[in-house]
């Protein structure tokens, strides 16, 4: 997951198309993610979960599917 | 505490104060535990994806998700510490678990011009720039260090 200057950027470096997202989106997929992580109790998210996380910021569509 | 949740946590609280992703030695000298035991731990954490080891050392973490062993492309300070993330969602997800306040500095794969993200009181700041994934979800952990 790389952050390119614009979407011109992406296209000209060569890479694959894959799927993009603004930073705010993933702010917020990353706080989500990763901000109870040293808490004992943190356990490793099922593929649904996952699914729901990433849909709950707008990332949906085959290319989110974990299941 | 299991010895898998003791190890995770304390390979994360060293990484959190030091910067630096502990060796299996360290940690088991901390915990006062085999090393054996604590090399078991790293392969088991890498295993099931929550950490990813070293290749060939089974004392060596790459990756103590959401940090990176070794130096990267996005380089987080936060809390007065200096980390480096596996890519743009670890390194924002270290300025999550220190508390939603940081700097996250890369550059652009294509240009190379820097670009930064800032968190404040557990909001971005500063957005600049778009972010790419290369490879779809289910297909990440095909191949971890590409993804």
């Amino acid at each position: 997951m790389l952050l390119f200057r614009s979407e011109e950027h992406v296209e000209q470096s060569g890479k694959a198309k894959g799927a993009l997202m603004t930073p705010e989106q993933m702010w917020r997929l990353a706080d989500t993610w990763y901000r109870d992580r040293d808490d004992p109790a943190w356990r490793r998210r099922s593929a649904e979960e996952a699914e729901e996380v990433f849909a709950q910021i707008g990332l949906t569509g085959e290319f989110w599917k974990l299941s | 505490m299991s010895i898998l949740v003791r190890v995770r946590i304390a390979v994360l609280e060293r990484t959190i104060a030091s910067g630096q992703v502990p060796t299996a030695g360290e940690i088991a000298a901390e915990l006062e535990m085999p090393v054996a035991m604590v090399q078991e731990a790293y392969a088991r954490l890498g295993e099931s994806h929550v950490f990813v080891g070293e290749p060939g050392d089974p004392s060596r973490l790459r990756m103590a998700n959401p940090f990176s062993a070794v130096p990267t492309a996005f380089k987080v300070t936060a809390r007065g510490g200096l980390y480096y993330g596996n890519c743009v969602w670890d390194a924002l997800g270290i300025v999550a678990l220190l508390g939603g306040e940081g700097v996250v500095e890369t550059s652009c794969p294509d240009c190379s011009e820097p670009l930064q993200l800032s968190v404040s009181d557990g909001k971005l700041l500063e957005s600049e720039g778009v972010v790419h994934f290369g490879v779809p979800a289910r297909h990440w952990w095909d191949d971890i260090v590409f993804t």
